[in-house]
This record gives C-alpha cells, sequence and structure tokens, in this order.
C-alpha cells in the first residue's frame, strides 16, 4: 500500500473542502493506505480542542479522531496556529504541530499529494 | 505526466484550465464542482467538458447531497465514489491539482 499526503488549507466553516478532505482521508485508509494531513491556513481551525457540535454546523473532531485512531498522522501548521492564537496546549490529543519543512519534506518523500487550496 | 485535476467550483477558471496540459488528463468534479455535469445553460453543456482528451468524473456524493440523480448527468462523466477516487489518485494518475 502507498502513502498519501493531503495538504489542507480551507476552513472549518464556511468550505466543504475540509470535510472533503477527511472522507477522502476515511476512504485510503478504508484501502490500506497510510495518510498523512498537513492542516495549514484556516485549516488550523482543526488545530482547537473542545469545540462544541452545533447541530447544523461543520464539526469534525470526531471524525478526526477516529481516522487518527486507525492511524492517520495529523500535522498542523505551527506558524499558522500561532498567528491565529491557538496555542501548543489547544492541540486535541495525537495532532502534531511542525513548520512548513514538515510538509516540503513530505512532497517529495510521499507516493501522492493532493494540494486542498483555501478560500 | 498523467495528472487528476480536481473541479472544486462553478467559478470560472477557463483561464487556468484552458492552459493546463497532461499526457492523460482527469478531470474530478467534487462539491459545487458537480454542477459541470448536470447544468444545461441555453441548452449547451459546461464548457469543462469540451476539454480534448479528458477523462471525466463527478463524486455521487456530492451529488445526491445537491438533489441530482445518475439520469442528470451528461453522459461523458462517470460516477464514482470517495473510494473510487483514492485508486484514481493512486493507481491511474501519477500528479494532482486542486482548482
Amino acid at each position: 500500500m502507498a502513502e498519501l499526503t493531503l495538504g489542507v488549507f480551507p476552513s472549518l466553516v464556511g468550505s466543504m473542502s475540509l470535510d472533503f478532505s477527511f472522507k477522502l482521508a476515511e476512504a485510503a485508509l478504508a484501502k490500506g493506505h497510510k495518510v498523512n494531513m498537513w492542516l495549514s491556513g484556516n485549516a488550523v481551525m482543526m488545530a482547537k480542542k473542545g469545540q462544541k457540535a452545533f447541530k447544523d454546523y461543520s464539526h469534525l473532531e470526531k471524525r478526526m479522531k477516529e481516522l487518527m485512531s486507525k492511524g492517520m498522522e495529523i500535522t498542523v501548521c505551527e506558524a499558522c496556529a500561532e498567528a491565529r492564537g491557538y496555542h501548543k496546549e489547544d492541540v486535541p490529543e495525537g495532532m502534531k504541530r511542525a513548520s512548513m519543512d514538515w510538509y516540503l519534506a513530505k512532497t517529495v518523500k510521499t507516493d501522492r499529494l493532493l494540494h486542498i487550496g483555501g478560500e | 505526466m498523467k495528472l487528476a485535476l480536481f473541479l472544486s467550483d462553478l467559478r470560472r477558471t477557463e483561464d487556468t484550465y484552458d492552459r493546463l496540459k497532461a499526457d492523460k488528463l482527469g478531470v474530478i468534479l467534487v462539491e459545487n464542482g458537480i454542477y459541470h455535469a448536470v447544468m444545461k445553460e441555453g441548452g449547451k453543456e459546461s464548457p469543462v467538458l469540451s476539454k480534448a482528451g479528458a477523462t471525466f468524473y463527478a463524486l455521487s456524493d456530492d451529488l445526491e447531497t445537491r438533489g441530482f440523480t445518475a439520469a442528470n448527468v451528461n453522459p461523458k462523466v462517470k460516477l464514482v465514489s470517495y473510494g473510487d477516487i483514492v485508486d484514481l489518485i493512486m493507481n491511474e494518475y501519477e500528479k494532482t491539482a486542486w482548482l
């Protein structure tokens, strides 16, 4: 099985692409692939634990934790998070923080890369 | 190069889209991009589907979410699942792009 890296930039609120990213990741894991997700730009909204799930509002924390329990590696852009006031102590358990170097290295080493743009 | 291009919106992307060239091109319509698979403006299909040599796909989940069925889809377009998209990325195309 191969390694898929998703570079994800859209926000949780006001965009459908973050939801798409998680569903695609789930499908790739189900097929036995290794999946890495890089959250950058407004996608770092996922790097804040304890978000309340409203009935008609996007909420991906539960799905994110399920995918991480199945082996998906999620790394969040440290600078993007800090710029938005999300600090190390805000990060959900299991999620990593790194500089852009992490993503750049993955773009070279991974078998397949899908860079999903933001707004 | 074998390129899988994701179109996620109905916005005007013709300039970038028209310039894209690949030995093998797959255009995967997702999110609001699926409207290219079903729309008929003035009786004409979306110009996106006129890309020469391309193979067109549309994500069935996103189609159904917007109230369409396979009967609404242009015959040029193949319906695919998330799992099918994974297979396209891993087995059919070497590079991907997102518009």
